[in-house]
């Protein structure tokens, strides 16, 4: 990207405290929280390394917000504790954290570069040193043009962008971002990615929660998998993958594959408009299958690879349970 | 404490930058000040202008002698202030005023005198004038009126009295200058003088403290409508949020006293260097220095008595309209020393006045109007002054408590009931 670059300086100045551990950025301890009747977040357990990117994962209504927001101590959990850069919560903490909440907001009323200030003096800034910070980034977004106008007069991409700056002024050691991309055209969601990726590289650990598998796959090297409160799957990717992936094929073909679903050996079966992906049971071999098939349809393609964070996902809290499925978001959560 | 004072410095100079502020700030000092030029300008211009009355005088006794008392009002120049035509009575006087009716209408003389042959019927005497809001003129006339009546009273009578000496004695006991005095040894001249000024100060008081405290309402639903709220609280606690933001309001408030209070001590100053008139003195004792100072802690206490009730309305609405409903009991709280004020100016000293300016949320506009009518004894007003700060902390606490809960919640309204169970919890 042209233009000057941010000054931005990764985990400037750790924290000064007891016992503090330096490889997790966040650990989770049996964590509990209930809105009146329903539970929200029920004995959730997790850690996130430092320096990683992190995906927590899950439906809509999974608890992933609920979750951000004790992390954030914006709601507090009934039981359980929550480690943050190895201590618990404090005025001090917050400001090694970065946060862009699922629901945006800034002061429309507010002019683009006072409002970075005031953002980024509630982190600890002093005024003047926030102005210094915003400017580089304001560039480099391509809102330098901007930054007299009122945040009202720009456009949505544009506040997306703002909104941006506002969480990484402080230099954050930890940024948590609850669905990022919601809501942002293609070519914010391409700048914001690469940025991401850029400050992860810089040393700053990377939280973010999302219900699109692709985002995570492409960003994450860390995930939590929740369901209706619970950790269904954590750990790394890598590992992840390797534990559901060993026997997953794709298939391409012409012709009818109804007799797929008598072929011993398939656990399961995702089917897209022009392939098939197969989980292969334990002890069955691909080979035996692509022996099989090619006698009966013309095989395009056959690929034995890892399966999609897409498919693990649905394997695991159920099918179509990625999409928007218009379950009603719990807004007081 | 950074962070506070960052929430203050924003809410502040984004209030003060606005337009509406200022307008909002300068209207009532303008009010004020336009009243007294007003006065002023009217003391010093109006006086020079001759004004000619017309006397029909069916007696024929008194309309010299009243012409007499007239002449010695005299404009600066020496000229007489009411030059006096008086018009033959003819045949039935009434007919004659009738006729010379038209002249007032027309401005060709300014006011028509109308005696008839009765002097004692109460009825007797006649004014006929376009200005009837000329309240200078109507006294003159009648004083004037009033010594010609009795010289011819006294001339008819058996009595040998001394027309001069009576006339003497008469007038001393109709000038009717020692009013009934309220309080004793108060300056107040009579209630009119402490209630207009004491009920100007209360209003004040009111729209200052309902203006800023719904300030906060409507700036904390803005946050949370524009979801800015959770974006801040990602950054510092609610209690921090809170207290910045009532600082930063109050302080925009103080901002705003501070305005009026220097205006009123520079108009005050001014007044008494460039007037002289006897009449001021009295409205000038309203705004002496101490009412002001008390004007001003009043206001600070006032402001943060509810202000934190206000808060607690805009953490538990998400919309204004919602918040217009659930402010109303406080609106009341703050109206009803307002219906007081005219029972309370004549009866600083009640049990009732003492009892209500002893309950803090009562104390700011009560207490303030008893010290300015009549200063109560001191212990009450430090036991006020205690009470309230007690009140302020209590408010507080149960604000942040109510404000971190409701800051986040969205859809339905809580109920009164939930809301006070926060509070407490």
């Amino acid at each position: 990207m042209p233009g000057p670059q941010p000054t931005y300086y990764a985990a400037v100045a750790p924290l000064v405290g007891e016992e503090h551990d330096m490889d997790t950025a966040i650990a989770l301890t049996d964590v509990r929280k209930t809105f009146g009747t329903h539970t929200a977040v029920d004995a959730l357990s997790f850690e996130i390394p430092r320096g990683t990117v992190f995906g927590l994962l899950g439906r809509n209504g999974a608890g992933k917000s609920t979750t951000i927001r004790m992390i954030m101590d914006i709601i507090r959990p009934d039981t359980g504790s929550i480690e943050i850069l190895g201590r618990q919560m404090d005025g001090a903490v917050k400001d090694r954290l970065g946060y862009l909440p699922e629901e945006r907001g800034l002061y429309p009323k507010m002019k683009v570069l006072d409002m970075l200030e005031f953002f980024g003096s509630v982190k600890g800034l002093k005024p003047a040193e926030a102005r210094r910070r915003a400017l580089p980034w304001l560039e480099r977004l391509e809102l330098a043009d901007w930054k007299d106008k009122k945040v009202e007069d720009l456009s949505k991409g544009m506040q997306q962008k703002a909104q941006f700056i506002t969480t990484v002024l402080n230099e954050p050691d930890v940024l948590i971002l609850d669905e990022p991309f919601s809501g942002m055209d293609p070519v914010n969601q391409e700048i914001f990615r690469d940025l991401l990726l850029e400050i992860n590289a810089r040393g700053t650990t990377l939280i973010f929660s999302t219900h699109v598998m692709e985002s995570a796959e492409r960003l994450c090297n860390q995930i939590a998998l929740i369901d209706a409160g619970h950790a269904v799957l954590s750990g790394s990717l890598a590992s992840i993958k390797e534990k559901f992936g060993s026997n997953t094929v794709q298939l391409e073909f012409d012709g009818d594959g109804a007799f797929l679903e008598s072929i011993p050996g398939i656990e399961n079966m995702h089917r897209s408009k022009r392939y098939v992906e197969i989980n292969m049971t334990e002890g069955h071999d691909p080979q035996r299958l692509l022996e099989i098939v090619t006698g009966r349809v013309q095989v395009r393609r056959f690929q034995v690879m890892e399966p999609t964070l897409h498919n693990i996902f649905i394997d695991q809290v159920g099918p179509g349970s990625d999409q928007e499925t218009g379950a009603a978001e719990r807004t007081n959560a | 404490m950074h962070k506070i004072l960052m929430v203050l410095r924003r809410e502040y100079f984004e209030s003060v930058k606005k337009k509406a502020f200022w307008i909002g700030t300068l209207i009532f000092p303008i009010f004020i000040v336009g009243i007294f030029a007003i006065q002023i300008l009217a003391s010093v211009v109006s006086p020079d202008v001759q004004k000619q009355i017309g006397v029909i005088d069916a007696t024929g006794e008194i309309a010299q002698p009243l012409a007499d008392k007239l002449a010695e009002n005299k404009l600066k120049d020496e000229s007489a202030r009411f030059p006096v035509e008086i018009i033959d009575a003819g045949v039935d006087f009434e007919e004659t005023r009738l006729a010379n009716v038209g002249r007032v209408e027309s401005g060709d003389i300014y006011g028509l005198v109308t005696i008839g042959p009765d002097v004692d019927d109460k009825k007797n005497f006649r004014l006929d004038w376009r200005n009837i809001g000329d309240q200078a003129t109507e006294n003159a006339l009648e004083s004037a009126l009033q010594d010609a009546v009795v010289g011819v009273r006294v001339d008819r009578s058996d009595l040998d009295l001394d027309p001069v000496k009576l006339r003497e004695l008469t007038r001393w006991a109709s000038l009717n200058t020692y009013q009934v005095t309220k309080g004793g040894e108060t300056k107040e001249k009579g209630f009119e003088d402490a209630f207009i000024p004491t009920m100007i100060f209360v209003m004040m008081l009111y729209f200052l403290i309902y203006f800023h405290g719904y300030a906060m309402t409507r700036g904390i639903i803005q946050e949370k409508t524009s979801r800015v709220m959770e974006v801040l609280l990602g950054s510092i606690s609610p209690n921090e949020l809170m207290a910045g933001k009532i600082l930063g309001i109050g302080l925009v408030g103080l901002t705003q006293v501070s305005i009026y209070l220097i205006t009123g001590w520079v108009a005050r100053t001014a007044a008494n260097f460039w007037v002289n008139v006897g009449e001021m003195d009295r409205f000038l004792d309203t705004i002496a220095p101490a009412k002001l100072l008390a004007f001003g802690v009043f206001y600070l206490f006032g402001y943060f008595i509810f202000v934190s009730i206000f808060a607690i309305v805009g953490a538990a609405c998400n919309s204004d309209q919602e918040a217009q409903q659930l402010q109303l009991p406080i609106v009341g709280c703050l109206m009803l020393p307002m219906m007081t004020t005219f029972y309370f100016v004549a009866n600083p000293d009640s049990l009732a006045a003492t009892v209500l300016s002893l309950i803090p949320i009562f104390t700011p506009m009560v207490m303030f109007m008893r010290i300015s009518v009549l200063t109560p004894p001191l212990w009450q007003i430090g036991l006020s002054l205690l009470l309230m700060s007690g009140t302020v902390y209590l408010f507080f606490r149960g604000a942040a408590k109510v404000f971190r809960i409701g800051t986040l919640m969205y859809g339905k309204r809580p109920t009164v009931r939930e809301i006070w169970r926060w509070a407490w919890s």
